[in-house]
């Protein structure tokens, strides 16, 4: 872990904009969803292992905390698809065109497309969250 | 722009450009695959409308096992060696990159083994 507080420091530091920006969002949501999806294998795998308590873990995806943590985790596999598609574009077809104001402007068109379709999603699950938690909208 | 020298040169096929390819490859399959379980399971039904019940009746279909299962093998295999290059960044010694390799190598393949054997085996009981 040594090797840990240099790099840290440096992104904050760092002033790389948009491409750092990038990059940073890219291993957060990354990091973030291979956490979540390890835990979602094992709780999936109760209906076979332990079906008893599936409906329990259930029940917790259900509280409002994890409500407005699926709303988080959404926009992050949004982004993470979107802007793996734009690293696999320029890579695999492109590399050539892997230059600074390129790479700045697809970055800007990666956030504008994850929010279009985060938007919608978002409110559809949040309207699902003020339905079932909060007796809205005739719940 | 004018690259470096060093950079113009394509690696030769190793295990870390297989690995490179591997994650690009798969982003492209993942995409419908994650995001049609996302728009499914998230967004059409909701967590409130699933239970037992409502896995036992998906999982009724064998398309949609195979669709879990290949959900299940190309996303976590993306995600582990994705933690795997994340965590070889910060990892220096040689020894701790060994053990950081085998660690998630029998973690891959646990997990893996745990969530497939769910899929096979299907609900194995449902509520009264």
């Amino acid at each position: 872990m040594a090797h840990l507080k240099t790099p840290l420091q440096g992104y904050l530091g760092y002033r790389g904009r948009e491409g750092q920006t990038a990059f940073l969002l890219h291993r957060i949501s990354g990091i973030g969803t291979a956490l979540f999806l390890t835990i979602h294998i094992l709780d999936t795998a109760l209906v076979y292992f332990y079906p008893g308590l599936y409906e329990e873990a259930i029940g917790i995806y259900r509280t409002t905390l994890f409500g407005i943590a699926e709303l988080f985790l959404v926009f992050l596999v949004i982004y993470h698809g979107i802007n793996g598609l734009r690293i696999a574009g320029f890579d695999l077809f492109v590399p050539q065109r892997w230059n600074i104001p390129t790479a700045r402007g697809s970055f800007r068109l990666t956030l504008i497309l994850t929010l279009l379709l985060w938007l919608p999603a978002a409110a559809v699950m949040l309207y699902n969250l003020l339905h079932h938690n909060f007796g809205l909208f005739g719940g | 722009m004018q690259l470096p020298d060093a950079i113009k040169e394509k690696p030769g096929r190793n295990y870390e450009t297989i690995a490179w390819k591997w994650m690009r490859y798969s982003a492209l399959l993942l995409i419908p695959l994650v995001w049609g379980h996302v728009l499914l399971q998230d967004i059409l039904v909701g967590v409130h409308r699933i239970d037992l019940n409502y896995v036992a009746l998906r999982w009724a279909s064998l398309g949609w096992r195979i669709y879990d299962v290949l959900l299940l093998g190309f996303a976590f295999a993306h995600g582990v060696n994705g933690l795997r290059q994340v965590a070889l960044d910060y990892i220096h010694n040689p020894r701790a990159r060994r053990g950081v390799e085998w660690g998630l190598l029998i973690f891959w393949l646990l997990i893996t083994g745990i969530g497939a054997a769910a899929i096979i085996g299907g609900v194995s009981a449902l509520p009264e």
